[in-house]
């Protein structure tokens, strides 16, 4: 069965739980709009949150992308067209 | 909680552990309780040739599936292959960097992966009395084990805030079959008057490895009886 895609608040949930288990103090808060320095999220902490994305989503998140990905609306909305992507469905 | 304390066998990889100074330090971290593999270019638990970062992948896939994750990494693999910068073959200089320092980092940068999982981790880098000094015909090594003293400062820098360590140990001139031929030249250079052993350096390594070097980081610990003091 393919996998289903998940909605924009599903993957807002998703980070907000990556951002709280590597004690990001404002995880709950966390919105589209919020850069990874207002969140004070270090480089080697997106690191960790894409690898968690990652395994949670089954997906590959090539090192070149990270560099594009400045907010948490950026994250949600790669991790969205990679499992698109994967369940090979329309974009 | 560190895996130490956990009451676990963290899986240490030593990589050149078959021999010499890297085959002490594998019995070394098995008598502290670690779970050892040994990576070689034949022999040991995997094989690889550290300078292919795929067989580099492959080795530490096959580590993880045997042993579990790797949360001690020794990058002790090394090659010489000496002369003079002038008459240099560039092929010895790319053999020898690529193995000595290009390989750590290909070991480490998989390494990290589930060091940084774990919360915890110890990387050590066997590097050389001749890295902070000159050793003429060893162009290519010395240059090789520089960098790994920069590439541990770098590192421990960048791995700090998650209970990783990243150190180097400076080994003099030990009794190994890499220095059967340099050793009794050299012997009267070395202040304590003796080769030494690689269970010297394994102890050093050992200590780096262990929880109460968790706030030892960046650090390069000489093992040379005062040569390069």
């Amino acid at each position: 069965m393919s996998q289903q895609i998940p909605t924009e608040q599903e993957t807002l949930e998703a980070i907000r739980e990556e951002l709280a288990a590597i004690k990001v103090p404002d995880a709950a808060s966390a919105e589209p709009s919020s850069t990874w320095s207002d969140l004070d999220v270090d480089s080697l902490d997106l690191v960790e949150i894409v690898k968690a994305l990652e395994d949670r989503y089954d997906v590959q998140i090539a090192d070149g992308r990270l560099k594009a990905i400045a907010t948490v609306g950026d994250a949600q909305e790669l991790v969205q067209e990679l499992v698109r992507e994967k369940a090979g469905a329309p974009a | 909680m560190s895996a130490r304390e956990n009451g676990d066998h963290p899986v240490a990889l030593v990589t050149g552990g078959t021999r010499g100074i890297g085959a002490a330090i594998a019995q070394r971290l098995r008598d502290d309780g670690f779970t050892v593999a040994t990576l070689a270019r034949s022999g040991g638990d995997v094989q690889a040739d550290v300078a292919d970062p795929e067989q580099v992948e492959a080795a530490f896939q096959a580590v993880r599936e045997r042993f579990g994750p790797v949360l001690v990494l020794v990058n002790n693999a090394g090659v010489r292959a000496d002369g003079l910068a002038i008459r240099m073959a560039a092929d010895d200089w790319t053999t020898v960097v690529d193995t000595n320092l290009t390989g750590a980092f290909h070991c480490t940068r998989r390494a990290l992966d589930d060091m940084l999982s774990a919360r915890w981790g110890r990387v050590v880098n066997v590097s050389s009395v001749v890295a902070e000094r000159a050793n003429p015909g060893q162009a290519n090594y010395v240059a090789a084990k520089a960098g790994l003293l920069g590439f541990t400062r770098t590192v421990a820098r960048e791995m700090a805030r998650k209970g990783v360590t990243c150190n180097a140990v400076t080994p003099g001139v030990i009794d190994t079959d890499m220095t059967t031929d340099v050793a009794d030249g050299l012997i009267g250079a070395v202040p304590a008057g003796r080769v030494g052993r690689p269970e010297e350096v394994a102890a050093a390594v050992a200590f780096l490895c262990s929880d109460e070097a968790a706030y030892v980081n960046g650090a390069t610990l000489a093992v040379d009886g005062a040569l390069g003091a």
